[in-house]
């Protein structure tokens, strides 16, 4: 495992929290405990995609950090084999 | 993957309920040129393109398409608010709701359920990119007979709004398929299919 894909699985790790947390988080809007829980795995995800962007470019098309080149089209794409550890 | 964000692309204000308008404009959510279709014609067609940037218009074209799926669904939401029975039946809008009351389903004009068969992906690219490119002109078609049959300026501004880019994909279609054609031998377009030969 690169060092790429290394941090790519952490996000989708931390997105996956967050993502199940906000269906939790529909059905029972006033939960304390799970409003703490997304707020903690949110900002995790945050620092992780900051991280991941500045070095291996955007994961949304919003966060091109380059302003020579546009890298959104750049391969792989998520469905290629190279971009799955 | 997706994430949805908690907005339309431009604003739907409908003060006035029609659901005549409706029965014609949800040919753009569920019709043959609709823009489920156009959503799925160009991210169903994405995987197997060889080259990245064409990749990227193909998703931010399809992404875009679920979002005027969207402004579709707001515009028939807000032009069947509060209709009476007596409205219901005088404007036609009761061969539909008997079967979905105000519910937003995916039907031609016509009441023909959406099917798969409105779009096409043939896994060559200049054979779905000339797709794409009739695609997006017949939208447009498609939507200046809506303006044809509406007066209302509330439904008209977004319907116009919706029509404009359907002009706009088809020139980045165009570029799309310009990159294609730099891309292989020039001499022959169709010496071989990048999407399943290789370069």
């Amino acid at each position: 495992m690169t060092e790429r894909e290394r941090l790519l699985r952490r996000i989708q790790e931390e997105d996956f929290t967050v993502y199940e947390t906000v269906l939790y988080l529909d059905g029972h809007p006033r939960n304390k405990k799970a409003l703490a829980f997304y707020d903690e795995h949110r900002n995790k995800a945050k620092a992780l995609r900051a991280e991941y962007e500045s070095k291996y470019g955007p994961l949304t098309f919003c966060e091109n950090r380059d302003s020579e080149d546009w890298h959104w089209i750049d391969r792989p794409w998520p469905w290629e084999r190279e971009a799955n550890a | 993957m997706w994430a949805y964000e908690k907005k339309l692309q431009y604003p739907v204000r409908i003060k006035n309920p029609n659901p005549t308008y409706a029965k014609i404009i949800i040919s753009q959510l569920g019709g043959p040129d609709g823009e489920l279709g156009a959503a799925m014609r160009y991210l169903n067609q994405r995987y197997t393109m060889p080259y990245g940037d064409i990749i990227g218009i193909l998703t931010d074209v399809g992404t875009e398409e679920l979002a005027h799926m969207e402004m579709i669904a707001a515009i028939l939401y807000q032009l069947t608010k509060n209709l009476s029975p007596e409205e219901i039946k005088r404007s036609g809008f009761d061969t539909y709701f008997v079967d979905h009351t105000a519910g937003i389903y995916p039907v031609s004009a016509a009441g023909v359920p959406f099917s798969a068969s409105y779009f096409a992906v043939k896994g060559d690219l200049f054979a779905d990119l000339h797709e794409d490119l009739a695609a997006e002109q017949k939208a447009r078609v498609t939507y200046d007979n809506i303006l044809r049959l509406v007066d209302d300026p509330d439904v008209r501004d977004p319907i116009k709004y919706l029509r404009q880019r359907e002009i706009n994909h088809f020139q980045r279609f165009g570029d799309a398929l310009r990159i294609a054609q730099d891309k292989v031998n020039p001499k022959n377009y169709y010496a071989y299919n990048p999407e399943f030969d290789g370069p």
